[in-house]
């Protein structure tokens, strides 16, 4: 529950950000600039670490298993 | 001319307002071009040492892994993504602890019996909407011993004036186990398992140059939850999970580079908790080069049953190295070359853990693993 | 900030786009994203293509099939509807074949009953349109986008870049052009409007920052006949040109809205076309008949000297602060709307 409210508290701080035109959002739009620039890369990583680890998820619903954990 | 000029200039304005060109930006739209990409890691765990298991050292696990992606435009409004991984898996894993001549925890290896293979197919599509986009994924995961079949939707919104995303996604997975592997007796001869989960985000542009997102998702497993290779294994039929996610990312302009950074807060009904930070520099070198070293720094606490030495009397008990107190890093370096359409990347990564690293106290698993991975690909898109 | 340029040739007229930007990779883009965005804007609506749609359907003519079209097909369509109605029908996107019997150049006028002939073909109120199929009911109608699509190319290649992040360029098509921003050091982009003399160099300059210029003229298409001039701008229901004014610029946010105003000015007599103008209130500039007068309203930059453009049109004085004054970018000849379409058309 403590995260539920940590969550809405920054998102209602955020509210107060200066807006960004879209002409303006040139750099956003670069890949390293992207949450997941490298969908490959992504998906190996997530695969070791979960075999190893107790924790996983994460910016996204957990999808399926494997064997490996 | 009967009407009014300043009538005709509205009526010729907002005639021409409709078309698409004068649209509201749509932020959303499918890619442009076609991605393919080919990946091949090698990912291997060190050996155990003597000091740690009984008798000789032992060889752990090995994968090979190739992979596959597509992501392409099939229509103005649509995408479609198919992901393809196959995975070689061989060698070892621990059987389980006990305690040595000198009252040591010791670790008992599988020997080297292990010979697997898994082939997962992902595919998406991906309907675009003015304000946002909404996926479905379907995913099979198929080995000897485990199959895995999961839906995963996901929908996404933007703010009117585009500063804000918010996202929602939901997963269900069937799972079937059916140990066969090696020559190490299984507690189980086939079983099932369930995983529903569902995540929230936001995400929300802060200046022309930084970003932020934040998300909350639970997960819920259900059925044979244990290993079924481990000798002292024996977890609950459920679990619950909760995670907090958050990523940042800043562009550098003087540096032409960008800083990511993304924590991870997990919390579950085993007693296990645990925090992630990752964090990537990503260096533009010139126009076609990207050097990408990162940092992963990952603890967390013991479950409630872990013992190394476990008592049979207990309702649940494990020894899993992976149910213990202990913390790891990461460090990796990229580097990504492009040339016209085509971009090679080249990547490795050294994973070590220690029960001294990690924010938690518990007790020290002989079992914990080091391992490499290096990665090698080539990505090609065309319109 | 580095500035990028790239000039083709596109719709029958030379184009070109100016750019300021940090980033190469983004510039690159942007410039191929603008030529693919027009080219395909030309192949779809060129009457020139035989494989373009606006081929196609001229083709379905009388045929007895309506073609289904998409919703930018449409949305043109019904555009061009409304000029058709805030022009009362003098501005009429079927009218194109009666050029086919005027021959600009010569100081003949054609035959009345070659004119008489292709009358009956002319005539939008007979198009059936609604909103998914156009159909031209009698073999031989055809159905001319050249009088707008220009301009709703320069504004869709201009939404392209924005989309990109692109925050400084300008777009220039054979003289129609829109600005995105201001130059890359913060100074507005310099346009020169020249009249029919090119040699005296522009009658007016203007600043534009984030903003469309359209110029509707006929300096060249034009016939002499007993001392009167004629322009290449016909009346729907007569076939003979209209008597109105030389040419009209207009400065509005869209490249496609200026440009509109300005044919339904060049549809106008002269006088009434000056008053209106007035009215409608967006900054404007017209050369009379006789090429002699200049007016200009609306906060329209007043004429003033200017060094010669080579070409006429529109020059555009888009100067880097190294280069001062010299760098004169010749942005257009002055090509009479609806014939600007493709070369073949001259």
């Amino acid at each position: 529950m403590r995260s539920i409210v940590f969550c809405v508290l920054v998102v209602l701080g955020l509210s107060a950000c200066e807006t960004v035109q879209p002409w303006e959002r040139g750099t956003l739009a670069k890949s390293e600039m992207q949450w997941h620039q490298d969908v490959m890369e992504r998906d190996i990583r997530m695969q070791v670490y979960n075999s190893k680890e107790a924790a996983s998820g994460g910016g996204g619903a957990a999808g399926g298993g494997c064997g490996c954990n | 001319m009967r009407r009014s000029p300043t009538a005709s200039l509205l009526a010729v304005t907002s005639s021409a307002l409709t078309l698409p060109a004068y649209q509201a930006a749509r932020s959303d739209a499918p890619p442009e071009s076609t991605e393919m990409g080919l990946r091949y890691s090698k990912y291997r765990e060190d050996d155990i040492t003597s000091d740690n298991a009984f008798g000789r050292g032992s060889e752990r696990m090995e994968v090979d892994v190739a992979q596959f992606h597509l992501f392409t435009p099939i229509a103005r409004e649509w995408a479609f993504a198919l992901d393809v991984a196959w995975e070689d898996v061989s060698g070892a894993s621990p059987w389980f602890v006990g305690e040595s001549a000198g009252g040591d925890a010791n670790v008992f290896m599988s020997g080297p019996s292990i010979r697997d293979t898994r082939t997962a197919v992902s595919v998406t599509t991906r309907y675009y909407y003015d304000r946002g986009n909404a996926g479905l994924n379907y995913t099979r995961s198929d080995e000897d011993d485990y199959e895995s079949d999961a839906i995963t939707v996901d929908g996404s919104l933007n703010s009117e004036d585009g500063m804000r995303t918010y996202g929602v996604s939901v997963s269900a997975s069937d799972d079937t186990l059916d140990p066969t592997q090696g020559n190490t007796p299984t507690s189980t001869l086939g079983a099932e398992k369930d995983i529903r989960s569902a995540w929230v985000g936001v995400s929300q542009i802060i200046s022309k140059r930084a970003i932020v997102r934040f998300g909350l998702s639970y997960t819920y497993r259900n059925g044979f939850l244990s290993d079924p290779y481990k000798a002292n294994d024996s977890r609950p039929g459920t679990r619950k999970e909760w995670v907090l996610d958050s990523g940042y990312r800043h562009f550098l302009v003087p540096l032409n580079g960008a800083v990511q950074l993304d924590y991870r807060y997990f919390d579950d009904d085993w007693g296990i908790q645990s925090h992630t930070l990752d964090i990537a520099w990503h260096q533009n070198i010139g126009l076609h080069t990207r050097l990408i070293p990162y940092l992963r720094y990952y603890t967390q606490s013991e479950s409630r049953f872990f013992a190394n030495l476990v008592d049979f009397n207990d309702r649940y008990y494990s020894d899993d190295y992976r149910l213990s107190a202990f913390g790891a890093i990461a460090t990796g370096l990229r580097v990504r070359y492009d040339i016209r359409d085509w971009s090679l990347s080249l990547g490795g990564e050294r994973y070590r853990t220690d029960e001294s690293w990690g924010a938690f106290s518990g007790e020290e698993s002989p079992a914990l693993v080091d391992a490499w991975r290096v990665s090698f690909g080539m990505d090609y898109s065309f319109r | 900030m580095q500035r990028f340029e790239h000039h083709f040739t596109v719709m029958g007229g030379p184009a070109g786009i100016i750019l300021d930007a940090y980033d190469e990779e983004l510039a690159l883009a942007a410039i191929t994203a603008v030529q693919r965005e027009v080219t395909r804007l030309e192949a779809k609506y060129s009457r020139y293509q035989p494989e373009s749609l606006a081929s196609r359907i001229n083709r379905a003519a009388g045929k007895g099939d309506a073609i289904r079209v998409d919703e930018e097909t449409i949305g043109l369509l019904d555009f061009a509807d409304t000029l058709w109605r805030e022009s009362d029908g003098l501005f009429d996107p079927t009218s194109g074949i009666l050029r086919r019997a005027w021959d600009f150049g010569s100081d003949r006028p054609p035959r009345q009953e070659t004119l008489e002939q292709l009358l009956p073909l002319v005539g939008w109120e007979q198009v059936h349109l609604d909103q998914l199929t156009v159909y031209l009911p009698q073999a031989g109608m055809e159905l001319d986008f050249g009088g707008f699509v220009k301009e709703y190319a320069v504004d869709s290649a201009c939404k392209r870049m924005q989309q990109m992040g692109v925050t400084n360029a300008l777009v220039n098509l054979a003289g129609d052009l829109a600005v995105i921003g201001t130059q890359g050091d913060g100074r507005p982009w310099r346009i020169g409007i020249c009249g029919a003399d090119h040699q005296k160099g522009a009658v007016s300059r203007i600043k534009l920052v984030g903003n469309a210029l359209a110029s509707s003229g006929d300096y060249e298409r034009c016939i002499e006949l007993g001392g009167k001039r004629f322009g290449h701008v016909l009346h729907p229901a007569t076939g003979w040109p209209v008597q109105g004014l030389t040419a009209v610029s207009i400065v509005a946010p869209q490249c496609l809205v200026a440009g509109a105003l300005a044919t339904i000015a060049m549809l106008m007599p002269s006088q009434d076309a000056l008053s209106w103008l007035a009215e409608v209130g967006l900054p404007w500039l017209a050369i009379g008949s006789g090429n002699q007068s200049v007016v200009t309203g609306n906060g329209m930059g007043e004429a003033q000297k200017t060094p010669p453009c080579r070409q006429g049109g529109a020059v555009m004085n888009s100067v880097r602060s190294s280069a001062a004054d010299t760098a004169a970018y010749q942005a257009s000849r002055p090509i009479p709307r609806r014939r600007a379409w493709h070369p073949s058309s001259r």
